[in-house]
């Protein structure tokens, strides 16, 4: 009931495309993020869904209401289109209470006072301000903010949420908890959520889908997991994951054979991509290492040894080439030592080197290739 | 006396160290001079007040000088003369002081929101423009409107008005209430306008847009949300700027002394040229009353609000112009008109004014250089020669620069010094003393303040000989009233400045004198300088606070020209106050020009 379709929208801020021709379909309830570097249009967005922006060219619709079309010349305020945002800043009222605060639109929808009241006390006592309703915004943590700003949504129970980094301004810790209890309220209310966030491990942990733009384009659109196993191409391969994915250049060795090199490393990736330079997308954990056995050509240093908690991080460089694997925090590898490594061959993602973009793997020449 | 020290220290070898101290040295030598420059006077004025004077004799029979009296109090509240002496005026201030604030509040905010808020084009020329009337001396603009309005009936020639359309003004628009709380309007509309333009620049328009998002609507948003937000400011802003409105000395006294219309700044200089001095002083402390109401009110009803209602800008603070739509030119072309007739055209009344040969003939014979390069010629304004030939002038030019500079450079360092201790010492009751003194000539209106300073150093105290009369009583005046914000500066400058920087010098063996001229001046050099260039011009365009004060040999600019246009000499007075107003203007460029080389060198480091 609350889907929301975006199609074609365009918009620029003098010469400059803030968004270029973006289109999305949005579930009813889902919870979608938008990731992407700063700057890439994530906050135009979500202002144009709000209403907040004018885009020039493409359509808005929210259900089965049209709210903006350049062509038919709609824009519907944003007032009028039943959703609820949360601001960075929280952008707290600081002349009100907390209890006007979230009262506000309560009293715009003009709702009769012992309903309000009613819904007031239940709304802060979820977020956990029963206690608080009288304070100013000034007198309260931040965390104690950002729940207000919460409130102030929840209180008219719109279907559509709309977040801007809501929890960006918090502390490591209490974003988790807030993640936790975000989750929680948005899945109560079943509304459509449209979140946007730098962190990565928010969007991977909150959303049913990511949506992650560049220069204003969408790059890929897809649930956290697969984002992660295959990223459509070399930009989001390199933008998600911590610590980065290995992204190495190959060479054809020649035209009809799986395997490629680049001096340093040579590499049977199983199948045959028919392609002369490809670029190897290979996940920290797709490279395993062992101690060096046999004393061989293909052996690659430590020049890095980084413990991190659970896991290690290890750097390995041979030549010109530069790799990093994670490994068991109990494994004994230390600075210097020549290692054996291996890939993981089903894992990796096959990029052409020209274009950037995934090289889909056909299942039938794999099944050849058995 | 120890505990006012460092309070880890205890036992006679620290009291030694604390007292060794040079910081505090310095705190309790400027403790004391403050003290008598700033406190003793009100009190010395006090005393005057309630004691017989020297010449009192003639008045009453029982008069023993120096003896208490509450003569002077009963005179100016209940005697047959107070209503003229006390309540007319009284009267008079309030009403034009109310009337100018609301007007220049009103004028002020809707510009405010017009440059912070809107999409209006020309704001970067336009701002400078409608800061003008409160850069120039208030006084030009009361000249510039005796120039339109002046009315022979009064005295005179006739204005620009009548000359245009045959008939006099009405006597209410040249003097009384109405031209004076115009006038006192647009030189004060700038004044309201900075503040409000600093509120109204702290909102987050997120605020008004989640407002947007509930569904409320434009209206709606700005009756509930920016209003409300923006209002403790506003509050602020109207009682700071009647507080300065009363203390107005010159303008009101040019545009209402002719009509017999007295406000209590003017009744004290009145007063002081009858010799009435007690009752002067009288005057002299209603008018520092009603500041100190003022400000008062303006802590207890906005005070705590502004606090409490500090806007939160964390992260993704954003500020987003409104668009004005089809209004964008017709509001553009309103606010530029508004601001040449406020701004420009008081100068170029002026500017034509001081090019005529009779005041009061327009024509263009009528046109001469005389008062600006003529000699002297005993036809035309009793022999004074020209403002460039004249040696009165020349010698008030020269004074009014020394002054200014003078002035500001030792008001600057000084204010630094306290604000360093102020900063560095916060825990120091004495340091925080300090500060509070620093900050009271703030609450004189600039007229009560000189006259203070009229009985102060009149006779020899100690080693200080009389300093009545002598350019080092101006010179002291001028500081210490502009120590409130030199001081201010100051502290935003070194605030600004890591105690750590200090203590990397301090463990390299640095001295506090060494550290203080080494790390702390130079790294606030960039504010203090500003500072300094703002107490220059203000010093510049002071007339009220030194009035009193001045003798033949001390004249600067702004008394001279005062003293013109009392006699009547109405081209020679407005030749310079436009001097004055140029030269202030340059200042104001000077320190734009600082301001925006400041702004490159920090953008400079951020790439
Ligand atoms: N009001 C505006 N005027 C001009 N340019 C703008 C405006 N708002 C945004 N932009 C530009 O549009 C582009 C996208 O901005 P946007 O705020 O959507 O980025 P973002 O993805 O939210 O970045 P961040 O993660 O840093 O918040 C940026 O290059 C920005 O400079
Ligand atoms: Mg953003």
């Amino acid at each position: 009931m609350s889907k929301i379709y975006v199609r074609n929208l365009t918009k620029t801020y003098g010469g400059l495309k803030a968004l270029n021709n973006v289109s999305l379909d949005i579930e009813s309830g889902e919870f979608l993020v938008l990731l992407g570097p700063s700057g890439c249009g994530k906050t135009t967005l979500l202002r144009c869904l709000a209403g907040l922006e004018t885009p020039d060219e493409g359509e808005i619709i929210m259900g089965e209401k049209v709210v903006f079309s350049a062509a038919l010349n709609i824009m519907v305020p944003p007032g009028k289109r039943n959703l609820g945002m949360v601001f960075q800043s929280y952008a707290l009222w600081p002349h009100m209470t907390v209890r006007d605060n979230v009262k506000f639109g309560l009293d715009v929808l003009k709702t009769p006072t012992p309903v309000a009241n009613t819904r007031l006390d239940d709304v802060l006592g979820d977020v956990g301000l029963g206690a608080l309703g009288e304070r100013y915004p000034s007198e309260l943590s931040g965390g104690q903010q950002q729940r207000v700003a919460l409130a102030r949504l929840l209180a008219t129970q719109p279907p559509i949420f709309l977040m801007d980094e809501p929890l960006s301004n918090l502390d490591a810790r209490l974003r988790m908890d807030m993640r936790v209890e975000l989750k929680r309220f948005q899945s109560n209310a079943k509304a459509t959520t449209v979140y946007v966030t730098h962190d990565q491990t928010e969007a991977m942990t909150m959303s049913t889908r990511v949506v992650v733009m560049k220069d204003g384009e969408i790059q890929q659109i897809s649930p956290p997991d697969q984002l992660y196993r295959q990223p459509e191409n070399t930009f989001v391969a390199d933008f998600v994951g911590m610590p980065r994915i290995n992204l190495i250049e190959l060479t054809a060795e020649n035209n009809v054979s799986p395997c490629y090199s680049n001096g340093d490393l040579s590499l049977d990736i199983g199948w045959v991509p028919g392609c002369s330079h490809i670029t190897v997308g290979a996940r920290p954990e797709d490279i395993s290492i062992k101690d060096k056995t046999v004393s061989g050509e293909e052996n690659f240093k430590i020049s890095a040894v980084l413990p991190n908690g659970p896991e290690t991080i290890v750097q390995l460089t041979r030549g010109k080439t530069t790799l990093i694997t994670r490994v068991s925090h109990d494994s004994k590898f230390v600075e210097g030592q020549t290692v054996d490594l291996s890939f993981n061959v089903n894992a990796l993602n096959i990029y052409a080197t020209k274009t950037g973009s995934l090289i889909m793997r056909d299942p039938v020449e794999d099944l050849k290739a058995c | 006396m120890l505990k006012f020290f460092d309070s880890s220290l205890t036992g006679s070898g620290k009291f030694h160290k604390a007292i060794t101290d040079p910081v505090n040295l310095v705190m309790l030598i400027l403790l004391v001079i403050l003290a008598y420059l700033v406190i003793w006077p009100f009190i010395q004025l006090l005393i005057e007040t309630l004691t017989w004077g020297d010449r009192d004799r003639r008045i009453s029979p029982d008069a023993v000088p120096g003896k208490f009296t509450s003569f002077y109090w009963q005179q100016a509240t209940s005697g047959p003369l107070s209503r003229k002496m006390l309540y007319g005026p009284l009267l008079n201030t309030l009403i034009t002081g109310v009337t100018a604030t609301i007007m220049a509040l009103l004028a002020g905010g809707v510009l405010a929101w017009c440059v912070v808020r809107s999409d209006m084009p020309g704001k970067r020329w336009l701002q400078p423009v409608l800061t003008l009337p409160y850069i120039v001396p208030s006084f030009a603009i009361a000249l510039a409107w005796e120039a339109v309005f002046r009315s022979p009936k009064v005295g005179g020639q006739p204005g620009i008005y009548e000359a245009l359309l045959g008939v006099g003004p009405p006597e209410w628009l040249s003097y009384g209430a109405f031209p004076i709380s115009i006038t006192l309007a647009i030189h004060y509309f700038p004044f309201a306008y900075l503040l409000v333009a600093g509120a109204l620049a702290t909102i987050d328009s997120q605020m008004e847009e989640s407002a947007l998002i509930s569904g409320a609507g434009r209206l709606m948003t700005l009756r509930r949300i920016t209003f409300p937000v923006v209002a403790p400011a506003f509050l602020a802003a109207l009682i700071l700027t009647f507080g300065k409105t009363i203390g107005q000395f010159a303008l009101p006294f040019i545009l209402g002394a002719p009509a017999q219309f007295h406000t209590v700044a003017t009744m004290v200089y009145a007063n002081l040229t009858l010799g009435l001095d007690a009752l002067a002083f009288v005057l002299a402390i209603v008018l520092i009353g009603m500041s100190l109401i003022s400000i008062w009110l303006s802590n207890r009803f906005v005070g705590n609000k502004t606090r409490r209602f500090e806007t939160i800008s964390g992260k993704g603070f954003r500020s987003r112009e409104i668009a004005l739509g089809g209004w964008r030119w017709p509001i553009f072309i309103a606010v530029a008109l508004f601001a040449f007739v406020v701004g420009i055209l008081p100068l170029i009344l002026l500017g034509v004014q001081s090019i005529m040969l009779i005041d009061g003939f327009y024509g263009l014979e009528n046109l001469t250089k005389h008062f600006w390069v003529g000699r002297s010629n005993p036809d035309i304004a009793f022999g004074e020669p020209g403002v460039l030939h004249n040696n009165i002038i020349l010698g008030a030019t020269w004074n009014t620069l020394k002054l200014a500079f003078i002035s500001a450079i030792i008001a600057s360092v000084i204010g630094l010094v306290i604000a360093y201790i102020t900063v560095r010492r916060a825990h120091n009751p004495l340091a925080r003393a300090l500060d509070q003194i620093a900050f009271i000539p703030f609450l004189f209106p600039t007229i009560a303040f000189g006259a203070m300073y009229l009985t102060l150093f009149a006779e020899p105290v100690g080693p200080i000989p009389a300093l009545y009369g002598t350019f080092t009583l101006l010179v002291i005046i001028s500081v210490v009233s502009r120590l409130p914000y030199s001081v201010k500066t100051g502290v935003t400058a070194v605030t600004q400045i890591g105690q750590e920087l200090e203590e990397a010098a301090e463990l390299a063996g640095a001295s506090w004198v060494m550290r203080f001229r080494r790390i702390i001046m130079p790294l606030s050099s960039s504010g203090v300088l500003s500072g300094m260039m703002v107490s220059f011009v203000g010093v510049m365009r002071e007339l009220s606070l030194i009035v009193l004060l001045i003798t033949p040999s001390t004249r600067v600019l702004m008394t001279v020209g005062f003293g013109y246009a009392e006699e009547g000499l109405t081209q020679l007075s407005n030749a310079l106050v436009l001097i004055v107003a140029v030269l202030t203007i340059i200042g104001e460029l000077i320190l734009m020009w600082i301001g925006k080389g400041k702004m490159a060198r920090l953008r400079e480091k951020q790439s």
